[in-house]
């Protein structure tokens, strides 16, 4: 683990977290047990180090948005099962810290982007995440409706963006 | 407002109906929730439906349910608020039409457990609310305003594996075949095993979960043990995306290790983990990277009650992609 000094610690990250998330209050709680890492299956094949975030977290430490480290967690929850405190969600806060990520623009880096455009395609268009779903389809109604719970979501952005690049490819094609 | 936990008390039922707990099913409207993946392995939705039509219950689809959404929330796609008033909207759909709704994906069970837990969260229930009222604003059924938070839901959640446990002797009188004592390896996922909802009291929260393999050895087969039982299967959400290599690799793991006691299948109550696990493109490239060509068979439960029921092969397992071996362990269980 990290070393820290006195003069290290700043709850200022911490207070933001816990603006945006307020169930990220309960990481306080964490005792550094380490039972969350031995049960981790991230940890079996990567860096992950779920107390190390957590600590850099409580530590006023920023650098874990850019740590490619946040981007390996399976969102498993075994790490809440087995958690001897009762109320510390890691797996919310890891959501947590990849959203900050993606809005300061650091984000992951992703293999295939294209699957993330498809199903958020297939999403909006048809309510689903397959390219048809197992008998009858959803109503045009409903399919609106989750159109506008989505304005302003990550989502419609990335449904957007491909639209515009599929348009500047065909205009490319055309010219 | 009391948001409440929506899951089923199955203790209760047990404690009233001790003799068939399927008694209590009798006079409830049932619903399928239809999980996307579903798709590609039909034999999941029918081989529920087939079999509680058999059993005489009330079973029905919503077609207004859309995509339960827990992939784009997990994904950072979608807001907490957003991912809320997506699951609202599905539930009010849900409670317009059923008492009881069977989930036969972890993912989507996990999903509408969460949606609900979220608001508990003040701001992020003020914030549905406001997503929700700006639907339909002048759409008023039975004097709700479509769509609301309800708090007083009439509708119970309960996943399949729950169920089928639950009625076990009457899906057991209801089979043609039995297990022919095949070694079994028993996956539960991760949003099975590890629900939150079991931390409510020590003894659940301590307790191995054993359904599976019971139903297993009264179907006549033999569960066996192996060291990642209750791993992964290694889709976490976007990890086949963003780190394939890492992903498949807890994938290779979990099959390896039922292969290497000689399990004849995996058996599971989730498509998300079917589809990780019998996938043949990742088979493929779990044999490129990790060198080793694995072909243990996986089936969903559903699908396996559906053959032990002496179902058609296209109505469980034909239609969907298989993984190697499926059709012998098919002809082992349906051999007269």
């Amino acid at each position: 683990m990290e070393e820290y000094s006195d003069s290290e610690w700043n709850w200022d990250f911490y207070k933001e977290l816990v603006d945006d998330v307020e169930e990220n209050k309960n990481i306080i709680q964490c005792i550094s047990c380490g039972k969350c890492v031995g049960d981790c299956p991230a940890t079996k094949v990567s860096n992950f180090n779920i107390r190390k975030i957590i600590q850099k977290v409580l530590r006023g430490d920023k650098s874990v948005l850019k740590d490619s480290d946040i981007w390996y967690c399976y969102l498993c929850e075994r790490c809440k099962r087995v958690c001897p405190k009762d109320n510390i969600n890691i797996p919310l806060l890891i959501i947590n810290l990849r959203n900050e990520s993606f809005k300061k623009g650091y984000g992951p880096r992703y293999n295939d982007l294209r699957k993330y455009v498809e199903m958020s395609e297939r999403f909006l268009i048809k309510g689903v995440v397959v390219e048809e779903q197992l008998g009858e389809p959803l109503p045009q109604e409903r399919i609106d409706e989750l159109n506008e719970i989505c304005n302003f979501a990550r989502i419609k952005y990335v449904f957007k963006a491909s639209k515009t690049n599929k348009n500047k490819k065909k205009k490319l094609k055309k010219s | 407002m009391t948001i409440s936990n929506l899951s089923l008390d199955l203790d209760e039922i047990e404690r009233i109906y001790p003799e068939s707990p399927l008694d209590f099913f009798r006079d409830k409207k049932l619903c399928l929730f239809k999980a996307c993946l579903e798709k590609y392995f039909p034999g999941v939705r029918w081989g529920i439906q087939d079999l509680l039509e058999e059993l005489g219950l009330d079973v029905s689809m919503c077609v207004n349910q859309s995509c339960c959404s827990g992939t784009f929330f997990q994904r950072n796609l979608i807001t907490r608020a957003q991912f809320a008033a997506i699951n609202e909207r599905n539930i009010y759909e849900l409670d317009q039409q059923a008492d009881i709704v069977l989930f036969s994906c972890n993912g989507c069970y996990n999903s509408l457990m969460r949606g609900r837990e979220f608001l508990k969260n003040q701001d992020v229930k003020r914030k549905t609310e406001e997503i929700l009222n700006s639907l339909k604003k002048d759409l008023v059924i039975d004097n709700l305003k479509k769509y609301e938070i309800l708090e007083n839901l009439k509708i119970r959640f309960l996943h399949d594996l729950d169920f089928l446990y639950l009625i076990r002797n009457d899906v057991f009188n209801s089979l043609k075949f039995d297990l022919k004592d095949l070694k079994v390896a028993i996956h539960y996922g991760c949003h099975y095993l590890n629900l939150s909802r079991d931390k409510r009291t020590a003894d659940a929260y301590l307790r191995d979960k054993t359904k599976l393999d019971e139903l297993v050895t009264l179907f006549g087969g033999t569960p066996v043990d192996y060291q990642e039982r209750e791993a992964c299967c290694g889709w976490g959400a976007s990890q086949l995306l963003i780190n394939p290599k890492e992903a498949l690799k807890i994938t290779f793991n979990k099959l390896k290790s039922a292969e290497s006691v000689g399990a004849d299948f995996i058996l599971m109550p989730c498509p998300t983990c079917l589809y990780t696990l019998s996938k043949p493109e990742y088979r493929d490239k779990m044999n490129k990277w990790f060198g080793e060509k694995l072909d243990i068979p996986t089936i969903h439960l559903n699908e396996l009650i559906a053959i032990l029921r002496g179902c058609e092969e296209e109505r469980c397992i034909t239609l969907r992609r298989k993984t190697p071996r499926l059709d012998e362990i098919f002809e082992i269980i349906t051999r007269e």
